[in-house]
């Protein structure tokens, strides 16, 4: 499991061991202030690397 | 005060770790340390006293549990004590099990006796009180004099004091009183204290999680199943699954198979923790199904799993969330899934 | 900068013509205070009524409670930034009715998460044993606002009305002479009469980008803090008007009544006044939307307090849900490792009563927590007869006998510092 988080600090307190950093509380996956295109983008992005998590041993 | 008392076969006079697998043996009156608790409490008399190795006890707690209490329906008993244990940790797990059976199913007060590091303490402190006995075993006639007094507080149904006045270990519950000093006050009390050197007491004890162990990176992920996961509280137009705003009972899986693409008019957000309109516009923002079908079309990933899963984080007890998120993993097994995106808020 | 207080002790309120202050009672002509309100026309008519210590009242849900307090001629706008220019709040003489309170009573319902109900003044029984504001007289105001108001509009229609109301309450004593006067001795990080005494700053959060703010939303001299990063500001501008609560509610309990008498900032004055501790001022911040916001805040706010107020000290308060306590802890941390020792104040948000769900952070070195309770109690209210509310909705909602959480009591919960209810932890 990887999980994406703004609030990364509580997700490592309470031992998640894959985390990787949304880009708010309010859209974890998105940006509303982006136009859709650059969203779309961003979030790819973003999938892309935790799904990098998923295939590494490495504690994020 | 009738009383009934656990030993192990140590304390119960029988022998060291060799005589550990002895099973249960059950003997009139009070035997070593029970002696100790008769004289520490006017008028208390121990019945009987249960005496079992510690291997026994741990192997066969079950067959153990139902004989103790099959014998305790039998007799007459105001109060069930066990040990003290100190930080023998298969007697703390027996003693434990046994006085939290005893109080649940016979409604007999208990009260048993451990140190901190006693893997018994950390199973069974909500449920128990837990005298802290501390590791050193020369101190028995005082641990047993405090298990006495506690006892007697509890068979007579008296109001439990703190536990630095009575002497149990911190059992990790809460409850609300009303102080006379306002919390600004304590406040600045409590940094002057800390910046002068001197002892205060936090209102709040550090916690800590127990870690958890880290499942094994996936090796290849163009054969993976994946499963999207959400505790944002994203949920179909009507919640049919009645999911709560705060402190969520319940989880729903919501169908995605063959939807490129979350549209907010099918979904509504269900979380009072956030502000929920940029998810409520595009829900993709929160669950990100249209990337992940991307990924699936190019073959990053074997198989999106057709379902993702829901519920809500907010304000949301480990009572809850600890069960919820059991239900969630055996589900995830039970469909073949490999690997799990959680996105939370 | 020294704030003068000049109070005017209250013994009774009541209505009645002309609006006026008689020693220690004060009369009110509710069609002045109606005209005064209706200048807004957002507001179609507004009902005014009267509580007093003890009556078997209830009255909500509460919006907002403030103190009625007035500026004297020449030192400033009341409430700067919202009822006039943005000049520096906490200069000169303010006067104020103590005793008294203004209380607005919304007419929408507040967040359904928490309670129907919302927060409820209970003036008597054992809900107002735990809450200061059962012991003060409140005139309660209750605007209609015009149809098709979209719901910031009409929170902020409350919060100007509530403030309009108590500055014009307390406009009636500026002619009279005071029963005290106090004034507060200089704050400042240069201060060179507490040479050795311990330097202790206050950082507290005023507002949580868990949630945007509105565009016209009043909290820091008016402005909404939209973008703003830490700013330093002298106490008495907390006391004195230039925060008061974001417009919606949040579970800990904010009120303006509680900014003008900051538990916290009193007690920093308190100790200040004699000669324990050099309080060398205060820090406003936010608590962040994400982790860039939050580090980002989190250092501005340590470093304003380690180079600027140069403290050896701090007591750091929150404002919002849950998560800000993640800012507070991370501002705690940073200065401890600047060495600075602090102490935090948290909010309860366990809701199954064990000690494991209510701590939101775990770092060593913040270890002075003082927690306030109130998820564990509820009181048993009865039915009474007389309910002030907006709505006949609410009236009947109110109308008991029920089961009230003691958060949503007002005054019980604060998260300024103003609770005498703590959770234990056994």
């Amino acid at each position: 499991m990887v999980q994406i988080t703004a609030a990364k600090p509580i997700a490592k307190m309470v031992g998640s061991n894959r985390v990787v950093l949304g880009t708010g509380i309010v859209h974890v996956t998105g940006d509303a202030k982006l136009p859709l295109a650059e969203e779309k983008e961003l979030r790819r992005k973003l999938v892309q690397k935790a799904l990098d998590a998923l295939q590494s041993n490495e504690k994020q | 005060m009738q009383i009934a008392h656990y030993l192990n076969q140590f304390f119960g006079g029988i022998g060291a770790e060799e005589h550990a697998g002895i099973g249960l043996e059950i003997r009139d009156g009070a035997v070593g340390p029970g002696k100790l608790l008769e004289s520490s409490l006017d008028g208390a008399h121990v019945a009987l006293t249960f005496v079992c190795g510690d291997n026994y006890a741990v192997e066969h707690q079950d067959q153990l549990t139902a004989a103790v209490l099959k014998k305790l329906r039998e007799v007459n008993v105001d109060l069930f004590v066990a040990g003290p244990c100190f930080d023998a940790g298969r007697y703390g797990m027996a003693a434990g099990a046994l006085c939290r059976a005893v109080q649940a199913e016979l409604g007999i007060p208990v009260v048993t006796a451990m140190s901190e590091e006693n893997p018994g303490v950390d199973l069974y402190r909500d449920a128990l009180y837990i005298i802290h006995s501390g590791t050193n075993v020369t101190k028995l006639r005082d641990v047993v004099t405090e298990m006495a007094a506690l006892g007697k507080k509890l068979s007579a149904n008296e109001p439990i004091g703190s536990p630095a006045e009575e002497g149990y270990l911190r059992r990790g519950w809460l409850r609300d009183q009303l102080v006379e000093k306002r919390a600004g006050t304590r406040l600045v009390d409590m940094l002057l204290a800390k910046m002068k050197g001197e002892a205060f007491e936090s209102e709040m004890p550090a916690t800590s999680f127990a870690p958890v162990p880290m499942p094994a990176a996936i090796r290849d992920l163009s054969m993976a199943k994946v499963m999207l996961i959400t505790d944002g509280g994203l949920v179909p137009k009507g919640n049919p699954d009645r999911i709560e705003g705060t402190a969520a009972t319940r989880w729903g899986s919501y169908n995605i198979e063959g939807s490129d693409d979350l549209r907010g008019e099918d979904y509504e957000v269900s979380h009072g923790g956030y502000d929920t309109r940029f998810v409520q516009e595009d829900p993709d923002r929160l669950v990100p199904l249209d990337a992940m079908r991307e990924m699936e079309k190019n073959g990053v990933i074997g198989k999106l799993h057709g379902e993702f899963i829901s519920t809500c984080g907010r304000s949301n007890p480990l009572s809850n969330t600890r069960r919820l998120g059991r239900e969630i993993a055996e589900k995830a097994k039970r469909d073949g899934i490999d690997a799990i995106i959680l996105t939370s808020t | 900068m020294q704030l003068t207080l000049a109070d005017h002790p209250i013994t009774d309120l009541q209505f009645g013509s002309p609006t006026r202050l008689d020693e220690t009672v004060l009369t009110v002509d509710p069609a002045v205070l109606r005209s005064l309100l209706l200048e807004d026309d957002s507001i179609v008519s507004i009902d005014f009524d009267i509580v007093r210590p003890g009556e078997a009242c209830r009255a909500g849900p509460i919006f907002d409670v403030i103190e009625p307090r007035a500026k004297a001629p020449g030192n400033g706008s009341d409430f700067p930034g919202i009822l006039g220019a943005a000049t520096t709040a906490g200069i000169g003489t303010t006067h104020v009715l103590r005793g008294a309170a203004v209380s607005v009573l919304a007419e929408i319902s507040p967040d359904l998460t928490r309670s129907a109900t919302g927060r409820v003044l209970e003036m008597s029984g054992a809900p107002a044993a735990a809450s200061d504001y059962a012991a003060l007289m409140h005139l309660l105001v209750i605007p209609h606002t015009k149809p098709g108001l979209a719901r910031q509009a009409i929170e902020k229609v409350y919060r100007v009305a509530g403030i309009k109301v108590a500055v014009a309450l307390a406009r009636l004593a500026l002619s009279h002479p005071s029963a005290t006067v106090e004034t507060f001795e200089p704050v400042s990080p240069a201060d060179k009469t507490r040479e050795g005494r311990p330097r202790v700053a206050y950082v507290g959060q005023i507002f949580s980008r868990q949630r945007k703010p509105e565009v016209d939303e009043p909290i820091l001299y008016g402005a909404n803090t939209d973008g703003m990063l830490p700013i330093m500001l002298h106490p008495d501008e907390w006391l004195d008007g230039a925060v008061v609560p974001s417009l919606h509610s949040w579970f800990g309990g904010t009120e303006t009544y509680f900014y003008q008498n900051h538990p916290i900032i009193l007690d920093l004055y308190r100790r200040h006044h004699a000669r324990e501790i050099n309080f060398v001022g205060t820090v406003a911040t936010i608590a962040g939307s994400d982790n860039f916001d939050r580090d980002r805040h989190c250092r501005a706010a340590a470093n304003l307090v380690k180079w600027n107020l140069q403290a050896d000290g701090a007591v750091l308060s929150k404002y919002g849900g849950g998560l800000p306590h993640a800012d507070l802890a991370e501002t705690a941390r940073l200065l401890e490792n600047m060495g600075i020792r602090t102490a935090v104040m948290v909010s309860d948000v366990s809701r199954d009563r064990r000690v494991e769900s209510a701590l939101l952070f775990n770092v060593p070195e913040v270890d002075a927590i003082i927690y306030n309770g109130g998820n564990g109690t509820k009181w048993q209210v009865p039915r009474l007869d007389r309910i002030i509310a907006a709505t006949a909705e609410f009236t009947e909602l109110l109308a008991g006998p029920m089961t009230v959480d003691a958060a949503n009591i007002v005054g019980v919960t604060n998260q300024q510092g103003a609770s005498r209810m703590r959770a234990m932890v056994y």
